[in-house]
């Protein structure tokens, strides 16, 4: 319910992380590729083999980006497939 | 033989009664004072600014939080209590409120028994005149009158949970054995002689170091003794049910106050500090070839994992 407190009856979805708690989150993200004809085949090629990741977590205090919104954590993180060269 | 363990248990009878003798300075139930008529009388009952001079550094703390600003907020506080009136009190069919002019302290207490506690002191025209200075104040934002616009921003920031809301009126919570607040006291961690006009007595609130304390405002969710009980803030119900029954042993203050070095700002998500102090995350990344399914077979993929750990006495974000 997205109105505001003096319409609830009471906490109907409960998404803040509780205390003392971890929370996991996992993101897959493709890397950019396409297939490519040989003959009467195609195969696989990656069109860049590194994933610059920035991870972000935002609190959005009125669950919108309307200026209130604060940082919470910022990561940078380099993936590649170099050494996963070979399309099995 | 039967001396001593008499002696014994008188002992520990005397110890065991002596914290519920050690009842706070509080005092008989004093005498309503007359209703505020206006903002401003209102506003000059609770003026924090006869503390500046002796309490300096508290007060510029306490300036720069929320509760200096407690129904204007950042500032979207103000406009949502006009929301609350337009979409909630004025739609509600037994609110007793269609128009501005029925609007009184008790329909406003929804939210001012948290934003402005110190409203149920004053007279229901001080109910209309707030609601018709914020919407002055709106008026003139989209009028582009900047001039206007901050003059009511101050009037509208006048009221606030200033000192003497925490060191005064709230102070103490448990009135049948602590006593209720007397109008010349100022209430603490000290007793003695306060120098003040206003209020020459300094007593001890044995619950201002306590998280109950902030618990009167950032509770645990439904205002039951409302006649309409709005769904409001849960810190102190998370903390009570989530983290102390987790074996968490730290307070509000200890937190928000001390450790923090905000003492009278106690801010929260606003100040990097505290988000420090809130959460520990850690992220890893790998990647691989996933044979997803045989439609788009094989793909490459990165992997991110990220972990949050929430270190607080209470869910985030809550308030």
């Amino acid at each position: 319910m997205g109105r505001g407190p003096y319409e609830k009856s009471g906490l109907l979805r409960e998404t803040s992380i509780p205390p003392l708690a971890r929370v996991h989150e996992t993101f897959e993200i493709t890397y950019p590729f396409e297939d490519v004809a040989k003959g009467d085949k195609s195969r696989r090629e990656l069109l860049n083999d590194e994933l610059i990741v920035t991870v972000v977590l935002w609190y959005l205090p009125f669950g919108e980006f309307d200026g209130n919104e604060v940082v919470f954590f910022e990561e940078e993180k380099n993936l590649n497939l170099k050494t996963e060269w070979i399309w099995r | 033989m039967k001396n001593g363990l008499t002696i014994a248990f008188a002992c520990i009878a005397v110890c065991m009664l002596a914290p519920f003798s050690a009842f706070g300075a509080g005092g008989p139930k004093p005498e309503l004072r007359p209703k505020a008529t206006t903002i401003a009388e209102l506003a000059e009952r609770y003026d924090s600014s006869g503390c500046v001079e002796c309490h300096e550094d508290a007060h510029d703390e306490w300036s720069e939080s929320l509760h200096a600003v407690s129904i204007l907020g950042t500032p979207r506080t103000a406009p949502t209590i006009i929301t609350a009136i337009e979409k909630g009190l004025k739609l509600f069919p037994y609110s007793g409120v269609k128009e501005d002019s029925d609007i009184t302290v008790e329909s406003l207490m929804m939210c001012m028994k948290c934003h402005l506690p110190q409203l149920d002191e004053a007279t229901d025209d001080v109910a209309r005149e707030i609601v018709a200075t914020i919407r002055s104040w709106q008026q003139a934002y989209r009028d582009s009158d900047d001039e206007k616009a901050e003059a009511l921003e101050e009037t509208i920031a006048s009221l606030n949970i200033g000192c003497m809301v925490c060191h005064n009126k709230m102070a103490i919570i448990h009135k049948y054995a602590d006593g209720y607040p007397q109008p010349d006291t100022v209430y603490g961690s000290q007793e003695g002689d306060h120098e003040d006009e206003v209020y020459p007595k300094m007593a001890v609130a044995p619950a201002l170091g306590e998280s109950i304390f902030c618990g009167q405002c950032h509770g645990q969710g439904p205002n039951f003794e409302l006649d309409h009980p709005s769904q409001c803030a849960t810190a102190y119900g998370s903390y009570l049910f989530a983290y102390v029954a987790h074996g968490g042993n730290e307070s509000c203050q200890e937190c928000h106050m001390h450790k923090s070095e905000l003492g009278h700002n106690m801010a929260s998500y606003r100040d990097e500090t505290m988000i420090e102090m809130a959460l520990d995350v850690s992220v890893e990344g790998r990647s691989l070839f996933w044979r997803k399914d045989k439609g788009e077979g094989v793909l490459p993929i990165g992997v991110i994992n990220v972990e949050i750990y929430n270190k607080t006495g209470h869910g985030i974000p809550d308030g």
